[in-house]
Parts: C-alpha cells; structure tokens; sequence
C-alpha cells in the first residue's frame, strides 16, 4: 500500500537546512511526535504477538500460578485433530466466499450506480449504510429475520413455493446465512471503492474510444475493467483481512456453532482464549492467524506491484 | 469522575503508559465497589454511625428472575445497617464464569459469585474458593434444614464450598389447549413409548413446514446435554461413573442417544430450536423438557393453560438436579468474609428461598420453606409448580463427565446437536465424545489427586 | 487560493458525476433503456434496505405479532411498549454516557495520534523512518482478537480492569489514519508549507497553522471513521469490563437476548435502535466526508 517512495515529494526542509543540530532537533520532534503512538502499538499490539507465540508452547487455564511449558504439545494437538482442521476449512470457505461475493457483486453495483440514472445518490447512501452499523445490532436483527418461522426472510421462501431452512441450527446452511450477513454489511465498501476508482478513470479514455467506435462491452473490457486493477487489488486485500476478522456477526448470531460449523479460526481463538481458557491453544491459533494474514499481504502485495495497471 | 482522587497507584500507571495517558487514568474509576451501592441502602448506610461494609455479588439473570434476584438484593440491604450488597450482572452461567476466571486474574474478583452446577468445581480445584463452614457456624445457619441432595452437592472433603441458592431439575411442560385439541389426557406421558403415540397427533403442518412440533430441543449452549442426561439414565444408560470412566459408548446410552436423533429425523415430532422456552410460549411446541427456573417466564408470557409432569420413563425414572449456588471467592479479605456469608445465608433463608421460588419457579432449597404456610397455599394456587419439589427427592447427582470435566457441557452438547440437528450416525458421535471427554478429564484427575490427595 | 483547490480536489470522487453527465449526455438513452438500470436499483434497495425496514417496524410490533404466521408488514397496533421495556431493562442512559466518552476520547487520541504521526512520516528526516511506517502499517494485519489474552493480562497488570482507560488505551493507536493522513499531506502543496517556513514557522507551528487546517477534510474524514468504530466496538469492552455502571451501548443490547423465558424481539429491536439510531445520524449529515475517507485509502494508495 505505501510501496511507491519514489513519487514522494521531497521534505521542503532538506535544501535549506542541514545543520547538524537541527538535524538533531526534527529527530527529537520525530519521536515526539511519533512516539506516542508505536509505544502504544508496541504494548497493546506487538508485545501481543510476541506473548501469544510464548502461550503456543505452554498449557495454562489462566488460574494456575505456574504456566506448564509444553513445547510443540499444543501444535502436535491441533495439526492433528480433524476438528481444527474443519476449523480452517471453515475460515477458508468464509473468506473466499465473502471475498468473492462483495467484489463481484460490489463491481456490478458500483457500474449501476455509476450509470446516470435518477436517485443514485439515495440508493448509494443505502448500500453503503450497513457498514455503518453495529454488528452486534446487525447480528441480532438478522437472527429474527432468518427464522425459519417468522422471520422476513420466509416470507420470500414460500413465496416461491419452498421451506426455509432452519438457517442458524442447520449446520449446512449456518455457514451460508453468516455468508449472507457479511456480505451484506460490508458490500457497501466494495461499492464506495469501486465508484472511486471508476471516477479516477480519465474520461478522455472513453472519449477516445468512443471517437474510434468501440462499444460499450468494448469500452468495459479495454478500460474499465484494467482502470480498476489498482482499486481491485486493494479490496482483494482489505476484504481477505475483514474476512479474517469477521467476528461480532459470528458471536452474536451463532457463536461458532452448530457442532462448530462457523467456526472460523478468528473465533476458535476466542473462544479456546476466553472460554475455555486453553491459553496455549489459542495462542497456536494466535501465531497461525498471523501467519496466514501476514503471507497474504505479502503475496498479495508482490503481485499487484507486478500486473496491477496503472493508469 | 471527578470524585475519584488521584492517588498514587493511578499516578504511577499513568506514567507507566507514556505521556498522555495520565489524564485519563486520573479520572478512570478503577473498580471500587462502593461506586454503586444498591439503591435503598444509601439512606440507611449514612445514617448509620459505622462504615457499612461493601460486599460486591455476581450473577446471571435476566428477565422475570433478573427482577426477582434484584428484590432479593434489595431486601437484604434494607434488613441491615452493616453491609451493603452491590449486585452486578455478567451474562449466562457460562460468561459469568469466565468474567471471574478472568477477574481472578486480574485481582479484580468479586467476594461473592454465583456459580452453576457446571463450574463451581473448577474454582474449587483451582483453590479459589473459600471452605464455608466457620463462616456458617458463626452465621448459626441450620445445615440440616437444607435438602439434603442439594447442600451436599457442593461439600468436598467434608467442607461446605457451594451453597445451593437457583437449584432446579427438569420438567416435562406441556400446553394443555394442545393436549385437548389432540384429545389427550390432562398429564404428561408415563413413558416416551407412550409420548412416541402421542407425539404425532400434537403435530400440526403448514404445507411442508411444521407450525407446531410436538416436543422441542434445546442447542448445546442452552444445555441439551443436561437434559439428555436424565434421559440417558432413564434408558439404562449413563455419560460417567464419579470415577470418570466415560461411558458414552455403553449400548444403553447410545440407545437414548438414538432415541432422540429418531425424534428428530425417523418420527419427525420432534425440532431442535434455539429457544425451547420461546418455542414453547409462542405454541410453536406443544410440549418440552426445561427447567423449573423457566416456570416464572413461562407463567409470566404464556397465554395458555400449561401443565407440568415428571419426567417420562423408559425402563426406569431418572432425574437429575441442576441450576446454580453461591460460593465466597478464597481471596476475599477477612472482615468482608462474615458480611459476604450475611449475604448467602439470607439468600437461601427458608423466607427468601421461598420469595425466590415462588417468582422463578427454582425450587425451595430449605425444607422448612416447603413446609411452610406461603409455600403451601402457593402450591394450591399454582400446582404445576408443585411437581418440581415432589420431583426432587427421586433425582440423583449429575454424572461427572458433564458437571465436572472442563467444557464437559458442551463438549456432549456438541454431540448432540450433531445428532438432532445433523443426522450423524450416534454411535460414531459418542465415540468421539468419549474420546474428547477423556482427553479432557486427564487434567482434572491430576489435579484433583494434588488438591484431595 | 491553493487551499481551495485542494479541497475541491480531495472531494471530486463524489462531486465528478458532474462531468460524467456531459460525458453520458451524448448517448442519449431513453427512459425504456435505461428501465434495467432502475429496475436493478429498486432490487438492490430491497435487498439492503428491507432488513433495516424490518428491524424498525419489528421494534413497534406487540410480542404476539412478532409471531404471527405469516408474517406482517405493517404493524397492526403499533406500541411503543418495547422501548421503554427495552430501555428499562438495563442503566441505557449509562451506557450512552460511557458509550460517548469511550468514543469522545478513543477517536481524540487516534486522530491527534494520526495527525501528527502522519505529519512526522510525511515531512521529518529520520534514520529509518520508511521501515518505522512499515512497522505501523502491520498493525493493521493484527486483528483485535488475536491481542486480547495477552491485552487482558496487561490492562489487569496496569489495574485498568473496568475502567475508561483499560476500554480507551489500548485501541488508542492509529495505523490507518496515519496512512491516511500521510497521503494526504503529501498532495498538499509545498509552496505553502515553503512559505510557512520562510515566515520562521517551527514545524509544530506548521502543523498547526498551515497543515491542519489545509488537510481539515481529510482529518474530518478519518475522525467520523474512527467514531462510528469506537461507537460499535463490542467485544473488548465487553471483556474489559464489569460493572453496570462501566458498559457501553453494544453489550446492552446483546444481553437483551440473555432475557429468560422469551426472546421478545420487538424489545431486542427496539434496543438495536438506540445503537443504531445516532449512527445513522451522524452518517444522514456527514455522508460524503465518511465515504471519501473510505475511498481515499483505495484511490490515492
């Protein structure tokens, strides 16, 4: 995301002055300035990491004085339960599926609204509103709509002459209503990026195309679509993250269950942390998190720097 | 926030965090108890000449038993001039357990803490609870006037750690304009072979869809597990021995087990839900198991006639206790001890165990409140209420593998949700729970040899 | 002069449709072609508006209505019973006051954290300093959950358990808004910042006379961010905390589903409205700077 140092303009400071001392005195202003703020990262976030890498080698409920150094028992435990690995099929089908779904629906939504159609604006409001909202509310209302019984979403189930699942207690489908939800409230931000990249697209582009004849799958296909390469990557990026995180909508709606099937690696690790207060597993799932985010972003940033157009 | 002086712990956390922070530690009440004296007690704490003491409780209800727990609270701070009680909320039986292993940890524990059948173990193992019995002793609390299965549930090594205060078994209830329209008689079933004939008369489709089951069950988190037991029992069948050999896999238990998988998927009377209590209310199912303590939300919401009934049978009776008692945390100081025991001993007094009982439906633990002249004319008043205290002398103590393995609840939760909600084979799922629960206990066993020797 | 310009600049993902219209002014469609378009419009407002439509007219329904087979679209007698039911059944007014003070002051520190990180990353000289942003912008890979155990630990060491800093300090740190911050400052125009300069302006003063005021938009942009985030967070506060009178909004109404004996959704709804009501406020009156800050992360990184 910050990969492109050689457009920075250069600090005005630096022709004038470059005396020793005041070189001394922007450092002092440097780490006053910054400081604050990677002290605090440093403890509420770093220190974090390191100690949760500490957890994944001990067994420790929280309430023994002395935390039982296991070595790899914790990794050796996980890697080989068929649980956990359900845990990360779950976390991989989420993602990709959540993943998919608001870029591509985002895609489509953010080209209809860039149409010149009358009460765009109200309708753009609309869509991106849930990502406004509470997930604790949006979770809550949301059960009461997937009740198979009487909730909103039957009434269109029977319209069509079928029954509604039971959504949030049958394991098949609980993965798909939390799917739903997510995407739901996070399609939004797809469609507001979208827009913004559409709009950074030069117009004399399409001018000139229009000019050479070209149509309008033409004109979609040669310079929408790779204009939106940069502001693609970067959802792909930000939504596989959220992805990861997705967890107010899971707590509230079905607390990783039925028999584990929303349980996502994010939960897993508060749950194993908070609940059960196996310190040592969530930490495993803590490193695991981690790593998994960490080469995303890696991969994920190598690539785009390598076919991303820039327009 | 201003009437929190800055002293020198804050000031010294302050730095500790980096310039800026201070001003906002200055004004963060860290957690003094006295902060919120229950309502009512203000007036009479000034008025007296000592200091009250603050004796700080933790709990779990909502909802009609909330407003009754809370009147409880409030008539033992207007009873007395000594101690004022703050009552704080924490969620389920399950959240209030981790807010206290959490809180223990952080030094930040409450003297008292109500604790479900499920958990106060733990704490005991860990040492976190305070041995009662010096503390009753001085309070002349009347041991022998609690039932006796209830107050012995909570005694370890001869000592008193639990004291039994929202004590429940499960009920069958059902709706009795739904037994009438079905043209069946005013009880519930003697066994399930009989509810098995029943059962499909009660069920009404809407198209493809049921709009009324005939029983319900509950999910994992609204403790399946706990009202299975009984049933594994009354198959001949058990999840345990108190030793913590695990039998889940015994052909009787995994009968039960495939008894009320076939409910689900081969008979087709019965439907897992999140809510049995909501189910029930709202006629969704005309009859299910639960607790007594959901008599008082029952009462309050339904707008029908409901009847209680034992449990069925299957080749024998079995019924199980449940719910939750009051512990004092170990690490309480020596003069909020005594205050705090005021406060169990009001709890569970004959008239409050009866005040308690009357507005939830969890069951008197004082025998001499059973027999006295409110709780009678209540039962004439109210009879389904009554069957919970006849039920109470033919339960027996929970199995092991669910009150005393960690997450043992839920991990037999779990299975069965895989087997109602899910159509897995049962005797796969049992296999696994087994397996699990014994992985699980091994900690348990260790550490109880260390504490019990 | 310069300043206005930037402004302008800043906002013209929203205001471009301006110059769109000239550019689809000569295609000429007519209502019948573009009736697909408005169809698609009217699906895709039913589809994320109906629920937020149920949520309202859920909360005015009577508890007997909520299960109503089938269901109903209008509520049939309308009451107001479920607010004040729902606001009864736990300190609301507390948590609203809790509610604004972590949100006041956890978005002050992150925005005066990212206006001033930002200003250091965008315009100091020091050893190191892209790999210092790098180490900021990891951050963002660490996701809240992953820190609490060891959070906890800490915040218990520090004796802040259930108190407005254990909720405020350790979410006071800023990576986005700092990266947010920096691309911004760096389209400002140097002439101006020179100039401060050659007046004999230190750099703090910079900051505040020159640099805050040209970057306001953005600033104003990443603030509503970081209030509607603070407003909803759920899960920490949850933890770190434990007593009535220390909870904020969210935690209330996720307890009112605890309620024994029914789930009464009319009320449940009800109290989703007191969180989600000045959100949508704030949103209805500050729409474009709260997506331009969204958008601004995409476009201009």
């Amino acid at each position: 995301m910050s990969s492109t140092p050689s457009s920075k303009p250069l600090p005005p400071a630096r022709a004038r002055r470059g005396a020793a001392p005041a070189e001394r005195r922007e450092w002092l202003l440097f780490a006053l300035l910054v400081g604050p703020n990677l002290l605090l990262f440093a403890v509420f976030t770093y220190w974090p990491l390191l100690y949760n890498g500490y957890l994944s080698f001990v067994r420790w409920d929280l309430l023994a004085p002395v935390k039982l150094w296991v070595g790899l028992d914790n990794y050796r435990e996980l890697f080989t339960s068929a649980a956990f690995a359900g845990i990360l099929v779950n976390t991989v089908v989420f993602t990709v599926a959540t993943v998919a779904l608001i870029c591509g629906l985002g895609l489509l939504l953010a080209l209809l609204l860039n149409q010149p159609l009358r009460g765009r604006n109200g309708v753009r409001a609309v869509v991106f509103s849930p990502v406004m909202l509470s997930g604790a509310a949006i979770g809550l209302v949301w059960i009461y709509i997937f009740d198979p019984r009487y909730g909103l979403l039957d009434i269109f189930i029977r319209g069509v002459g079928l029954r509604s699942p039971n959504w949030l207690l049958d394991p098949a489908w609980a993965m798909t209503a939390i799917v739903i939800v997510h995407v739901w409230k996070n399609l939004g931000y797809a469609v507001v990026i979208f827009l913004a990249g559409l709009q950074a697209i030069p117009r004399e582009l399409y001018e000139a195309a229009v000019v050479d004849g070209a149509g309008s799958g033409a004109r979609l296909r040669h310079i929408t679509l790779p204009g939106l390469s940069p502001v693609l990557f970067f959802l792909l990026l930000t939504t596989t993250l959220t992805g990861f995180q997705a967890f107010d909508i899971i707590k509230v709606m079905t607390d990783g269950g039925p028999v584990d099937a929303t349980t996502t690696l994010i939960y897993y690790l508060y749950q194993e942390g908070f609940v059960g207060f196996n310190a040592g597993r969530a930490g495993v799932a803590a490193v695991l998190l981690f790593v998994m985010m960490f080469a995303f972003t890696v991969v994920q940033m190598r690539t785009s720097e390598r076919h991303v157009h820039y327009s | 926030m201003s009437q929190y002086a800055l002293n020198r712990r804050q000031l010294l956390q302050g730095m500790a965090a980096g310039a800026g922070m201070l001003a906002l530690a200055a004004c963060a009440p860290v957690m003094t108890p006295a902060a919120a004296p229950a309502e009512g007690a203000a007036g009479d704490a000034a008025a007296s000449a000592r200091q009250p003491v603050t004796v700080t409780l933790w709990s779990s209800y909502t909802g009609k038993n909330g407003e009754a727990e809370a009147e409880l609270v409030k008539r033992f701070n207007e009873s007395q001039s000594d101690v004022v009680l703050d009552y704080q909320f924490q969620g389920s039986y399950e959240e209030t357990a981790q807010k206290l292993t959490a809180a223990l940890q952080a030094k930040t524990a409450p003297e008292i803490s109500l604790l479900s059948d499920v958990w106060w173990f733990k704490f005991y193992l860990n040492q976190v609870l305070l041995p009662l019995d010096d503390l009753l002793a001085a309070e002349n609390v009347d041991l022998a006037d609690y039932q006796d299965s209830l107050i012995n549930e909570g005694v370890r090594q001869g000592k008193h750690y639990w004291i039994p205060f929202a004590r429940s078994t499960p009920l069958f209830y059902y709706n009795k304009e739904k037994w009438s329209e079905a043209g069946l008689p005013d009880r519930g079933p003697e066994t399930w072979a009989e509810f098995s004939e029943w059962a499909p008369k009660l069920v009404k489709m809407d198209g493809d869809a049921m709009a009324t089951a005939a029983f319900a069950h509950p999910d994992g988190a609204s403790y399946i597990a706990w009202l299975f037991q009984p049933v594994t029992w009354q198959f001949g069948g058990k999840f345990s021995d108190p030793d913590f050999t695990m039998h889940m896999t015994d052909e009787n238990t995994v009968r039960a087990g495939q008894f009320y998988a076939d409910t689900v998927h081969e008979f087709k009377w019965a439907q897992p839900t999140k809510d049995i209590s909501a189910d029930f209310i709202n006629g969704l199912a005309a009859a299910t198991m639960m607790s007594t303590g959901s008599m008082g939300g029952v009462k309050a919401n339904a707008t029908f006639d409901f009847g209680t009934a034992f449990l069925p049978k299957e080749t024998n009776f079995g019924c199980c206790t449940g719910g939750a008692g009051l512990s004092i945390l170990s690490n309480t100081p020596a003069e909020k001890q005594q205050p705090a025991m005021q406060y169990l001993a009001f709890a569970s007094s004959p008239e409050s165990t009866a005040f308690w009982a009357q507005s939830t439906g969890y069951m008197p633990v004082r025998k001499s409140a059973l027999e006295s002249e409110a709780m009678q004319s209540y039962f004439v008043e109210f009879p389904q209420f009554k069957t919970a205290t006849e039920q109470l002398p033919l339960t027996q103590p929970q199995d092991a593998a669910r009150v005393f393995v960690p997450n043992g609840d839920q991990i037999i939760g779990k299975g069965l949700e895989r087997i109602t909600v899910q159509s897995e084979d049962v005797a796969t799922v049992f296999a696994d729970v087994q397996a699990t629960l014994e992985q699980e206990a091994q900690p348990i066993i260790e550490s109880l040899k260390a504490v019990e020797g | 002069m310069a300043q206005l310009e930037t402004t302008d600049h800043y906002l013209q993902t929203n205001s471009a449709h301006a110059q769109e219209q000239i550019y689809w002014a000569g295609q000429r469609h007519g209502f019948l072609q573009r009736a697909p378009g408005y169809l698609a419009m009217l699906l895709c407002l039913l589809v994320i508006g109906l629920p937020v439509y149920w949520m309202v007219i859920g909360a005015f329904k009577q508890s007997s209505e909520i299960y109503h087979i089938p269901p109903t679209w209008l509520p049939l007698e309308p009451t107001l019973t479920n607010f004040s039911k729902a606001w009864n059944s736990a300190p609301f007014g507390r948590y609203y006051v809790n509610t604004l003070i972590t949100t006041i002051f956890g978005s002050a520190f992150e925005i005066v954290f990212a206006v001033t990180s930002a200003y250091a990353f965008a315009f100091l000289r020091f050893p190191r300093k892209e790999w210092l942003f790098v180490l900021l912008l990891a951050a963002l890979m660490v996701p809240a959950q992953v820190t609490i155990l060891p959070n906890y630990l800490t915040v218990a060491q520090l004796g802040w358990v259930n108190s407005y800093a254990g909720i405020i300090v350790p979410g006071a740190a800023v990576a986005y808004g700092t990266f947010l911050l920096r691309q911004y400052y760096r389209t400002l125009p140097l002439e101006v910042i020179d100039a401060a300069k050659v007046d004999g302006a230190g750099y703090l003063r910079t900051l505040m006379a020159v640099v805050v005021p040209l970057a306001k938009p953005a600033i104003i942009s990443f603030g509503l961010l970081s209030v509607v985030a603070k407003w909803n967070d759920f899960l920490w506060p949850l933890i770190v905390t434990n007593t009535r009178d220390m909870r904020v909004l969210p935690i209330g109404i996720y307890w009112l589903r605890v309620e024994e004996g029914s789930i009464d959704w009319g009320v449940i709804m009800a109290g989703t409205l007191f969180v989600v009501v000045p959100i949508v406020l704030i949103f209805l009156y500050a729409q474009r700077y709260i997506v331009d800050g969204i958008a601004a992360g995409a476009v201009k990184g």
